[in-house]
């Protein structure tokens, strides 16, 4: 189809990075918006201005966190890609691992282990999950062609 | 250098801790290398003084702690006897949907990790097939004629963009079981597409599947196939 004949890696980063952002923002802004709710005084216009503050600041902080764990990680996993020529679970978990390393430079380098296993064993789960949906997902359908003889672009067999 | 400055600053804002407005008016002339040592050392000396205070003001607080420590476990023991049976059902109930919260999670991570180690460690895997096949394709001269140095493999497009799932087929014919497989290969060489269709075939003996065909469909206008390997 025309729409993947396009390679998907270098663009993908972009729409990582802005999935990861949305996320973090609307999920932070709901979260927020419950947390300020309960921590303002009595009162339903007190408690709305409370966690409409509380969204303002907080959403898009979560957010940003978000946005550059995920934009790390696909450009970490494409240019695993371009350095292997295979595209792999082992990618996926890999650049979980150095992302997780990455952002935890700061705190030194038992902290920075410490991350990468988190951060491997989180994409492994979420790889694991994909696997499973797509193995149920072509599970469902029946199967297509028939595969008791061979394909007709082999010669017939010695 | 910093020695006289740090004595002599010491002199003006011993003085002055009480007061910032003596600081200004009387030390306003030759003074304005102290006035950055102003916001430091009061800082240094009101910390210390304020640790001293709590460690005297802690040894002097142990014996009162013992006291209020034998008063609490007092007063826990009489709680515990006014526990009601309704409480401890309803602690029992809490405790155990806990448990069996923890025991779903930890059932569904450890079935999430078992399916990802089949996929990457055993070697009857889709993904290992596909790697093994891949470096194969990699090694076999006319395909390098065809494609170029560097072939880069991917599976089937997923709506995010990602290439990772390998498609396949797993029957069984003669009691056996067979898988195919069906991915993609490109090179650099003026970007030349070709499809690969792997069937391997389950060993008995050794439990491993082996090769049973490998075959590369090239894209281009005459169609070109490359047979790697023909075990049938």
């Amino acid at each position: 189809m025309e729409e993947y004949a396009r390679e998907p890696c270098p663009w993908r980063i972009v729409d990582d990075c802005g999935g990861a952002f949305t996320m973090g923002a609307i999920g932070g802004g709901i979260f927020q918006a419950i947390k300020g709710f309960r921590n303002s005084p009595v009162g339903v216009n007190h408690r709305l201005r409370g966690s409409l503050t509380a969204i303002k600041t907080r959403a898009p902080q979560l957010g940003g966190s978000f946005a550059v764990w995920g934009g790390l990680f696909s450009m970490i996993d494409c240019s695993m890609v371009r350095m292997r020529g295979k595209e792999d679970p082992w990618n996926s978990i890999t650049s979980g691992a150095l992302t997780g390393a990455i952002l935890a430079a700061r705190n030194g380098p038992v902290a920075m282990v410490g991350s990468a296993a988190m951060g491997g064993i989180l994409l492994a789960l979420i790889e694991g999950a994909g696997i499973l949906l797509t193995r149920f997902a072509s599970t469902q359908f029946p199967n297509g062609p028939q595969l008791s003889e061979d394909p007709s672009q082999l010669q017939p067999p010695p | 250098l910093p020695a006289s400055l740090g004595r002599s600053c010491l002199g003006r804002w011993l003085l002055a801790t009480r007061g910032w407005a003596l600081l200004g008016t009387g030390t306003g002339t030759g003074s304005c290398s102290c006035l950055r040592w102003r916001h430091r050392p009061p800082l240094l000396l009101r910390a210390a003084r304020q640790s001293i205070g709590t460690q005297a003001g802690g040894l002097r607080a142990e014996k009162p702690g013992d006291n209020s420590k034998d008063v609490s476990l007092q007063r826990a023991l009489n709680e515990e006897t006014l526990v009601s049976a309704a409480q401890k059902v309803k602690e029992a109930g809490r405790d155990f949907t806990y448990f069996i919260v923890v025991l779903v999670g930890i059932g569904v991570t450890g079935g999430l990790f078992y399916v990802i180690f089949k996929e990457l460690f055993s070697s009857s895997s889709p993904n290992k097939i596909y790697g093994d096949a891949l470096e194969k394709c990699r090694s076999h001269p006319e395909i390098i004629g065809v494609f170029g140095d560097s072939i880069k493999g991917y599976g089937e497009a997923t709506r995010r963009g990602r290439r990772q799932h390998v498609s396949h087929i797993e029957y069984v014919k003669d009691g056996l079981k067979h898988m195919r497989l069906k991915f993609y290969i490109e090179g650099t060489e003026s970007g030349k597409q070709g499809t690969v269709h792997v069937e391997v075939k389950e060993n008995l003996e050794t439990g491993r599947f082996e090769v049973r065909y490998i075959f590369v469909d090239v894209e281009t206008y005459p169609r070109r196939t490359i047979v790697i390997e023909d075990n049938r």
